[in-house]
């Protein structure tokens, strides 16, 4: 049994219009997707802004009202907040946000940010709870003199790390991470997913992780998922996506990530332009009249592809040619 | 646009009926009758009781309340007990009163407020700005009615230059000579009226300015060469005239709030008076419908201001 | 856990009092201390604060000695008594009666009411505001109804019948009925920012942190709009001491006797007194415009203060 099964998940937000102010029509920010997260694993979950990944990761920590679908972890669905309630689920699902200041109260000391989960779902004495906040504070590699001090003196790399401290503090089960590092410089970024690799490994701590950037996720990710449109376009393992990608949107994401080595920069630059053209060409073949994604078809047992079938036969067949 | 409007004004209707039963009820609770007073002290209490009958004051308050109701509609208020006269043409000739002075408050906040908001904008951060700064703040934080007062005192009995009751003079001939004593009679309260009420509008100007200034647009303005003073002429100065012009709507509140004090130190004789002196004489016909004038002026002053607003802003629109 | 982290940290226990004492040194003070030290580096401010406060415990205290009933009885024979005269600091008013001790009773009443009101009113209206703004859809939405009812209502006439509907009304029943009337600028000012601010991701934070929405709003989101909650409670002060002041003024306010400022300034309305006998009235009147100014004077200072610790925080 997987760690969390998500099923069919839909969270539509209503637009309101006309002289009553009643629902007239509906945002499909996530519009049925169905996904597993296994424990101990880092499950990706990948799109551009805007395509509803965010908002899957608010709706599996319980922060959506979800509109329809199932979230369910120890065989009870947490879509609902009793359920979410008797299972203290957030003790074991917790989340590691974008914005680092943000997501830090600035009045409050690093002592009751990192505490504060530990407070409200494991009533520890106060010398405990003191010394398992400086051991997260340790295992993120910050010095015990952070205790006292307020959010906005620490530099981002700090804070995303004193978040990281405070979602692991129950020692969750899985932890959401909506784009964790994508506010950060580049280095930091590099030290802060060591961080959160280090401590999975230690803490055997599941991911979810939202990123719109390939590159990062390839550093993290076992499994992958494509969304595009509040739908999944693809889902397979790292071998899949990045070496055997099938839907076009999935190669032009890929086709995106930026190439450091410059020698072969005009190389590169035909063919980004290539896959983009491909992509303008052939769109309505890989999106239905209303320009979303079709239904998920399993072409392994790992990979999966939203692909009219017809295209599936095509596509199986080009790629035996190749091999 | 219109749907905002309606569904405004249909919002209103509850807000309205909720009012009228509360000032009705309010009303009656008031301790006392109208006639104990008015007649002969040593009245017969068989003719009292039967005034009362014959007024419907021994009916239960829902058939009063609905009886008053039904004759609103019909543009009747009743009768004032003080001074034997169908309210609506008591009221009305309060009434011209209060709208004059306010409107020429009004007015004149606006003269005031306009150019120091400008001014300050202009100058952010510098001497002026500053001085206009405390000049709103001082003005603001003093109670109005002990402006009123000293205001009465210094340019009306010390200095003697302003009447210091009624509307009119009472040898002012009909025509101009009325026209130019009404005036008269309100230059003072209305002049302190709008020296003492341009905070809300000058700290409004000046950052919808300050915020105009700092636009994409303005710098283009000036990269293209448009001189300065068609920059704020044109560009700033007409995107913050709208939102400004929306807290008239707001004002009325204010305004009626203080006609109150206004009218209670100068003797002018307008619905804030009228008010006052029914309070001391338990003339409940005239108090209701004077609460629920102001209600709905209050409602119609906010109702304008946010039609202004939604025209400007669409963002209120869509809510 | 514990024994998880026991393994991947090398702190223990034994390190717990040293190493706490070492953040101890560490630690940085309190906004609300930077707003202190900066309020006290205006030197102004701190002058009209002492004033203000100095002020208010005199009057409090000098009450105690007077007798009010005496105090208000009638005096045919110092009628108008000017300053100076018969023992008369300030003059007498029209009924014999010293308007000095009138002031300083007058004074501790119209303030201790001023002050009641605030507290009632800005406590009713920044929990309206946070609740307002915290829960979105149906609880705002009825929340804001019953908000632009009340807007709509006449203040000062709503209070005038209601204190001619009550008929043995006292100081508290007073600031009561003003409290039902002034909470609705704290409250939409309040809601405003709690919409802002339960918008950012530490309010979900403290969400998955399994934090009650109650702790959330009043441990959580008020402390981020504190300061403007300092802000707003000092200038509703000033603005409220106008509030029973201008009732007593118009003859709604403080029974007759009991003396208010209003009711010093109210001698003003009689012709005689207004020139002859200022100083039955004008007293009142530059107390209550010094206490208003120098009250909303810190007001402004307290606001710079807060802005100044908030540069302070984001430049740290």
């Amino acid at each position: 049994m997987s760690l969390v099964e998500i099923k069919d998940l839909t969270v539509h937000y209503p637009i309101r219009s006309g002289f009553w102010n009643r629902i007239t029509d509906s945002v499909k920010a996530v519009d049925g997707i169905s996904f597993n997260i296994e424990a101990g694993e880092t499950y990706g979950l990948v799109g551009e802004s805007g395509s509803g990944k965010s908002t899957t990761g608010k709706s599996v920590v319980g922060l959506e009202k979800v509109t329809s679908g199932s979230i369910m972890y120890k065989g009870k669905d947490i879509t609902k907040k009793a359920n979410r309630k008797s299972l203290d689920y957030n003790h074991d699902v917790q989340m590691i946000f974008q914005d680092s200041l943000s997501s830090l109260n600035p009045r409050k000391r690093i002592e009751d940010i990192i505490a504060e989960p530990l407070r409200n779902f494991e009533h520890l004495d106060k010398n405990e709870e003191k010394l398992r906040v400086l051991q997260l504070l340790d295992i993120v590699g910050l010095d015990a003199d952070a205790l006292y001090k307020y959010p906005h003196q620490f530099s981002g790399g700090q804070r995303q790390r004193i978040g990281v401290a405070r979602a692991v503090a129950t020692n969750p089960k899985l932890i959401i991470a909506d784009e964790p590092v994508s506010a950060l410089d580049l280095s930091v970024q590099a030290q802060v997913l060591n961080f959160m690799k280090k401590i999975q490994r230690e803490f055997g701590i599941s991911y979810l992780f939202i990123s719109h950037d390939l590159g990062v996720v390839r550093h993290m990710c076992n499994n992958i998922a494509i969304m595009n449109n509040g739908r999944l376009v693809e889902i397979g393992t790292k071998d899949d996506i990045y070496n055997h990608p099938m839907h076009i949107y999935t190669k032009r994401l890929l086709a995106a990530i930026p190439e450091t080595n410059v020698n072969n920069r005009a190389e590169h630059r035909a063919k980004r332009l290539k896959v983009e053209e491909i992509y303008r060409e052939q769109k309505d073949k890989y999106y239905d009249k209303d320009g979303l994604a079709y239904p998920l078809v399993q072409i392994t047992p790992t990979h999966s592809v939203a692909l009219p079938e017809d295209l599936v036969d095509q596509l199986k067949h080009e790629g035996e040619v190749q091999a | 646009m219109w749907k905002t409007i309606l569904r405004r004004i249909l919002i209103m209707i509850p807000e309205v009926i909720i009012l009228s039963i509360l000032v009705f009820l309010l009303a009656k609770a008031m301790p006392g009758d109208p006639f104990t007073g008015s007649i002969n002290p040593k009245a017969d209490p068989a003719q009292l009781h039967h005034l009362m009958k014959i007024n419907g004051l021994y009916d239960p308050w829902y058939q009063q309340y609905w009886n008053w109701v039904v004759h609103l509609f019909h543009g009747n208020l009743g009768n004032s007990y003080q001074y034997q006269e169908p309210v609506t043409r008591l009221i009305g000739s309060r009434a011209v009163n209060t709208l004059w002075l306010a409107l020429f408050t009004t007015v004149l906040t606006y003269c005031f407020a306009l150019p120091m908001g400008m001014y300050a904008a202009k100058h952010e951060g510098k001497l002026p700005d500053s001085i206009i700064r405390v000049y709103t703040y001082v003005t603001f934080c003093i109670p109005f009615f002990v402006i009123l007062v000293i205001g009465v005192w210094i340019f009306g009995y010390v200095l003697g230059w302003f009447p210091t009751t009624g509307s009119i003079s009472s040898t002012a001939n009909p025509g101009l000579p009325s026209i130019g004593s009404r005036f008269y009679h309100i230059l003072l309260p209305g002049v302190l009226g709008a020296l003492f009420g341009t905070v809300n509008v000058v700290q409004y100007l000046r950052s919808e300015v300050i915020d105009a200034k700092r636009s994409d647009y303005v710098r283009t303005a000036r990269s293209k060469g448009v001189p300065e003073k068609d920059i704020y002429r044109h560009h700033i100065f007409r995107n913050s005239l709208l939102p400004i012009a929306a807290f008239a709507g707001y004002s009325i509140t204010g305004l009626l709030n203080g006609s109150l004090f206004t009218e209670t130190v100068f003797s002018y004789p307008g619905m804030g008076l009228l008010f006052i002196n029914s309070i001391s004489y338990r003339d409940y016909t005239v108090i209701t419908a004077l609460v629920l004038i102001y209600g709905i002026l209050n409602l119609l002053g906010t109702l304008l201001s946010d039609i202004i607003l939604s025209i400007v802003d669409p963002r209120i629109r869509i809510q | 856990m514990e024994e998880n982290l026991n393994r991947h940290s090398k702190i223990s226990a034994a390190d717990l009092e040293r190493l706490s004492k070492e953040a101890q040194d560490e630690a940085t003070p309190s906004s609300a201390k930077i707003i202190w030290s900066e309020f006290k580096a205006d030197k102004p401010a701190m002058v009209a604060l002492v004033i203000v406060i100095g002020f208010i415990l005199f009057v409090m205290i000098a009450s105690l000695f007077i007798n009010t009933p005496k105090m208000m009885e009638t005096d045919i024979m110092n009628y108008n008594a000017s300053p100076g005269t018969n023992g008369f600091l300030l003059g007498a008013d029209t009924g014999g009666r010293s308007v000095g001790q009138q002031l300083i009773v007058g004074a501790r009443n119209s303030i201790g009411i001023a002050i009641g009101l605030t507290v009632i009113s800005s406590t009713f209206g920044i929990c309206w505001g946070l609740i307002s703004g915290y829960f979105n859809g149906y609880i705002d939405w009825g929340m804001q109804r019953v908000y632009d009812f009340m807007m709509m209502l006449p203040m000062t006439m709503m209070i005038i019948v209601l204190v001619t509907i009550i008929k043995n009304y006292n100081a508290v029943t007073l600031t009561l009925i003003f409290s039902i009337f002034y909470w609705e600028g704290t409250s939409r000012l309040i809601r405003s920012r709690t919409l802002s601010e339960s918008e950012k991701d530490y309010v979900a934070a403290a969400k998955t942190s399994g934090t009650s929405n109650f702790k959330i709003i009043f441990k959580e989101i008020m402390p981020n709009i504190s300061s403007l909650i300092i802000v707003d409670t000092t200038l509703s002060f000033a603005e409220n001491i106008g509030v029973e002041t201008g009732l007593s003024y118009l003859g709604f306010g403080l029974p007759i006797q009991t003396p208010s400022l209003g009711t010093l300034i109210a001698n003003a309305n009689d012709p005689n007194n207004i020139t002859q006998y200022w100083w039955t009235w004008l007293p009142a009147a530059l107390l209550i415009i010094v206490l208003c100014l120098s009250i909303s004077y810190i007001g402004q200072v307290v606001r710079r203060s807060a802005d100044a610790s908030q540069r302070h925080g984001i430049d740290a």
